[in-house]
Order: C-alpha cells, then structure tokens, then sequence
C-alpha cells in the first residue's frame, strides 16, 4: 500500500511507513509539544517531493508562522499559505462584519510580508463555512491553473475553528462536514488539535482516521517529549509512546527508544477504570467498618474516633482522593477491629458479634 | 466469555474509546455471519466504504459479500435550499462492489442521513429481505450527526427499540471518551462489550470485559486481547488483572 511520509522518519517507523493516503488526521498534544512543527515538517517533505501543500492557519498570522521556522531551514517558499485568522471585531451596532470567504488571501510562503491590519471599516470574522469555501476555490483553481491537486493540507487548528466560527452552529455536525469535505478533497490532511479535556468526546478524534498524540512533561526541571499513535485505522502500527525531541533540523523520533512511564500524564489513560476499581474497593472497606460501628455500639464501646475516620474516608471519597480514602479507611478498619477484639477477650464475654467481614486489600495502589 | 455467544434477534453494544478496535470486533462479527452464509449489513456513519475496504484488507479476511450501506452526510450546503435526505431507495453494496475513491457530494444537492430517513431505509431494506446481522458503526455518530431537530436520548432509545422488533442480531459501536461516563444508550441495549485500552511500558494493551449481558451467565473478568491478522484474539485462558501503573 501506498504510503504518506510525514516527514519524522522515526515517526514514519512508527506508523508502519507513513501515513494512509488521501484522509484526515488529527495531531494532538498541549500547547508547545510540537504539533505546529511537525505540520510544517510534513508539508515540508511534500514540498520537496514537489506535492503541492496548503496550511490554513487559525491560531497565528502567517508572518509568525514564517518566523517560527525559519530556524529549521526548510524551503517552504512554494507553500500555500492561507490566512484565516479572524480580524480584530469591530464593535459596532451594525452588523458590518465580512466573511473571510469573500476576501480571500492565498499566497505563497515567500510573499508573506507583515501582519495583515484589520480593516478600520469591516472586520474580517471566520466561519466555517467561509474556510471551507475559500478551501474549495483555491483547491479547483489550482487544479484548473497547474492541473496539479493539493496533495497535503494543514489546518492549524482544528481547536481554534471550532472556537471562533461556529458561533451558533451545532459544531459536530459542521465538524463532521468539514471532515466528508477534507477527504472528498482526496488529500492527505493533518488537523491540529489541542486536547482540552479528556472527559468529553470530541468529534474529530472518533472521525479521524488516526491520531497522532504529542506528550509533555516535566522531569526535574528538564522538558521531556515523547510521542505515540493512539488510532491509525487499516495499518498496523508501532503503540509503544516514543521519545521524540525537536532540534533546528525539526522533529526527530527515536523508533527505538523507552519511554519511562513514570510521567504522571502518560499512565493517565488507564486511570479512570482504575480509580473505578479503586472506588469499588473503598466503598466496601467502609461498609464493612460500619458494620464494625454497630457492633461495636452493641457492645457499648466509644469509637467516636472511628466514626469521625470513617466520615472523612466518605468525604475523600466524594472528592474523588480514592488513595487517601482507601487509606484512612484501612486504618479505620484496623484500629475497630484490634479495639474489638480486646474487648471480645476480656471479660465480660460481649454476645458475639458477627464475624467482621473482610475488607479486600487493594491491588494496584499507586503512588 | 459470553458462555456460547450472543443470544440473537437483539441488539447488543460494543463500546470503547477511539482506537480500542470497535470497528474490527464489528466487522469479525458480520464475517462469522457470511462465512455461515448469513446476510449481513454494515451501516457505515463514520467513514466512507472505500476506506473501510481498504482497512479490512490489511486483515486475511474474505468479507466480499458484507453488504455496506453508506449512510455517511454528504458536505454540508450553507444556501437554505433544502437538503435532501437519504432516499428510502438507497440499496446497500456488496463489499466487492465498493469503488476505491470516495464518493463526490453532487454539485448541486446533497444528502444528509437523519436518523429518521435511515431508520424508514432499514425497515424497507429488513422487509424486503431477511438480515441476519446488522453493525451500525456508529450510533455516537447517529446522535451527533444525524439527529439535528430531534431530542438525542429518546430519539436513540426509539431508534434501539425499532432494531429489537426487526428481530435482527445488531451490534450498535459506541464511541467512549477516554475517562468519564459511559453515554445513556448502554444502559439501552441487552448486552454491552466493552473495549479497553490503557497505555503501559509496553506500548497500548489491550482488554475486553462484559459490563452486561442479559438472558445468559457470563464471565465477570477482564481479558486481554490483542488484533492479529486474523483479527480480534481474546485470550481468555489467563484472567487479565487490571495493570497496576
């Protein structure tokens, strides 16, 4: 099967040979991971291919974008650059706002000059809908002028047109549209997303026909990088998270290299079945202290000191600290049980209580 | 795991975030079903055909007789010129079939599927010939996409409802975020299997558990399982334990 490079031969390991032709994916990761660079990288390596490329960007003017990789030295100057990035909003009362698809500002990376001003009469604003259009115009003009198609095309960022330009519009649905229309384009896309929360599902991470996901983290007072794919549909693929930093040559991806898992956000994919199982186990260990409690009222003996444990292991965990609850919890449970034990052996014989069930200890305590 | 398989004629859900391997468990499904030479249809909401074509060919897998309905939205059109719906007329194609480029949203209309339109289309298609299983991939994608001016949760339960009277084995995917809540539909179906996918040293590993299961015992534990070539391979001699990170 033909094969997308992205540019990172490492990554290129990764993914088996490159990425899967002619559809979209997402490139995700927090702010500053490298998301921008490794786009660049891959129109990059079309350019050189002499694929033709096109980035729309969203988050920064296109003379920043210019800026930003200088240092890497890339020739870029054949990249389409198109700038969708909303104007200042004149606040007026008339609705005076233009849509970005009717003026439409496509030029090639040498051309980029100076920060385009915002217009003092009208104000440029993005939807869409206008990207889409301008999108599609300057996809068929190309075809029509050179007989050439745009083979890749950045959108940078997803995020960020989701932000701005769906005011009022039911954003899965546009999202969705956008997608059907990047891959009728036949192009191989990337779409930059940032990451926001992982609670919520966002559309394009279940459209994409991968994911490509950038980690950061701190280690010491060290940044540590490292890379993994979490999707990549009809491919087999490398699902190990890589170690990857960026030098003036750009991304680099060690195929070879080990990732210590120490890093609090890398182990965070399997944290929530685990804090379930963890908030199973806790609620059982505290059942099973109340059911000491009551014997032990029985028996009239003062475990104010336990009661006050036990609530507070609830109040953890309500507030979702499952290995605080646990502990306090276990502790609780420990001190009624030697407390009731005494007693049972001393005398008065007590009426027997009913054997204290048992609390399971916990597998997999981290931290 | 499930003590002999699923019991048929309901609907059933595969769950698990994006990646976890919901399509291919899907599409293993239909395949048992052909080999045994069941009719069988795939309803795909997620991606074109051509792409799904295309992945089943990295696995050794003769699923040329899968029936694929694209109910995949056209682009959407911003002019107020209505949208035209799905035609209850659409037939599905046999997988051989499936051209390898994507299918081009026409000029001048387009389709939008509404959950309305595809579930009059399955009810022609179920009438005039006997489906032995159905995947729809994806009901997250129903619900995002196809559901504008209806309300989600009951527009779902009535569409899950409408696939328990047809009387078809169905496995409905649904997409999970990474952490968080399992979306109201779970609690809808007859049997949930659920993917997980959690990230350790050695890479993503990968388990299967049964969260329900109704009409029949089932294993209570969560089993590894890997994709081979050949497909989805649950090992379920050695109980898996959740991985202490």
């Amino acid at each position: 099967m033909d094969r997308v490079s992205t540019g990172v031969p490492g990554l290129d390991a990764m993914l088996g040979g490159g990425l899967v032709p002619a559809r979209p994916y997402v490139v995700s990761g927090p702010t500053g991971a490298g998301k921008t660079i490794l786009a660049m990288q891959f129109l990059a390596a079309g350019l050189a291919k002499g694929e033709a490329g096109l980035m729309v960007t969203l988050d920064e003017p296109p003379n920043e974008v210019k800026a930003n990789v200088v240092a890497f030295g890339w020739n870029l100057d054949r990249l389409k650059i198109l700038d969708a990035t909303p104007d200042i909003k004149a606040h007026k009362r008339q609705r005076s706002v233009i849509d970005v698809g009717t003026t439409m500002d496509v030029r090639d990376m040498d051309q980029v000059g100076e920060i385009r001003q915002s217009s003092q009469i009208r104000a440029m604003e993005v939807s869409i809908h206008g990207v889409q259009k301008m999108l599609k115009q300057e996809f068929f003009q190309r075809e029509e002028r050179t007989r050439e198609k745009y083979k890749r095309i950045v959108v940078d960022s997803i995020t960020a047109l989701k932000m701005f330009s769906m005011a009022g519009e039911d954003s899965r649905i546009m999202i969705q549209s956008f997608m059907r229309f990047l891959a009728e384009l036949e192009a191989t896309t990337l779409l930059v997303s940032e990451r926001l929360n992982p609670k919520i599902l966002e559309t394009e991470f279940f459209l994409c026909r991968g994911e490509i996901r950038f980690h950061k983290s701190l280690d010491g007072n060290v940044i540590r990088r490292a890379v993994s794919i979490e999707k990549f549909r009809g491919s087999r693929f490398d699902s190990r998270v890589r170690p990857m930093s960026i030098t003036n040559q750009g991304i680099t991806v060690d195929p070879q290299g080990v990732v210590a898992m120490t890093g609090g956000h890398l182990a965070a994919l399997g944290e929530e079945y685990l804090e379930q199982r963890l908030g199973d186990e806790v609620t059982t260990v505290i059942e099973a202290v109340l059911k000491l409690i009551e014997d032990a009222h029985r028996m009239r003996m003062a475990v104010t000191d336990v009661e006050h444990a036990i609530s507070r292991a609830t109040l953890q965990l309500q507030r979702r600290h499952y290995q605080k609850a646990l502990k306090t919890a276990l502790h609780a449970q420990a001190v009624i049980r030697e407390r009731l034990e005494k007693a049972r052996q001393g005398p008065p014989p007590p009426p027997p209580p009913q054997p204290p069930p048992q609390g399971v200890p916990a597998p997999g305590v981290r931290r | 795991m499930l003590h002999g398989g699923l019991v048929p004629h309901r609907p059933y859900i595969v769950s698990g975030p994006p990646g976890s391997g919901k399509t291919v468990l899907a599409m293993q499904f239909l395949l048992e079903g052909v080999q045994g030479g069941e009719r069988c249809l795939f309803v795909a909401l997620e991606e074109p055909p051509n792409e799904i074509k295309q992945n089943m060919r990295a696995f050794k897998w003769v699923a040329d007789d899968v029936e694929i309905l694209d109910a995949n939205s056209d682009i959407r059109r911003f002019e107020p010129t209505p949208v035209i719906e799905i035609s209850t007329e659409v037939e599905p194609a046999r997988m051989r079939d499936i051209e390898d480029r994507i299918r081009k949203t026409p000029d001048f209309e387009s389709h939008e599927v509404s959950v309305h339109s595809l579930q009059q289309l399955l009810k022609t298609l179920f009438i005039k010939r006997r489906y032995d299983r159905v995947v729809i991939d994806s009901i997250t994608a129903l619900k995002y996409f196809c559901m504008r001016e209806f309300e989600e949760s009951l527009t779902t339960q009535s569409f899950m409802r409408f696939l328990a009277e047809s009387k078809v084995t169905t496995v409905l995917v649904v997409e999970l975020p990474e952490e968080g809540q399992a979306p109201p539909e779970s609690f809808l179906a007859r049997g949930e299997i659920r993917l997980h996918k959690l990230r350790d040293e050695s890479g993503i590993r990968r388990f299967i558990s049964i969260e329900k299961y109704k009409g029949s015992s089932h294993d209570e534990f969560v089993y590894p399982f890997e994709i081979h070539s050949s497909g989805i391979v649950v090992q379920v001699a050695d109980a898996g334990q959740a991985p202490a990170a």
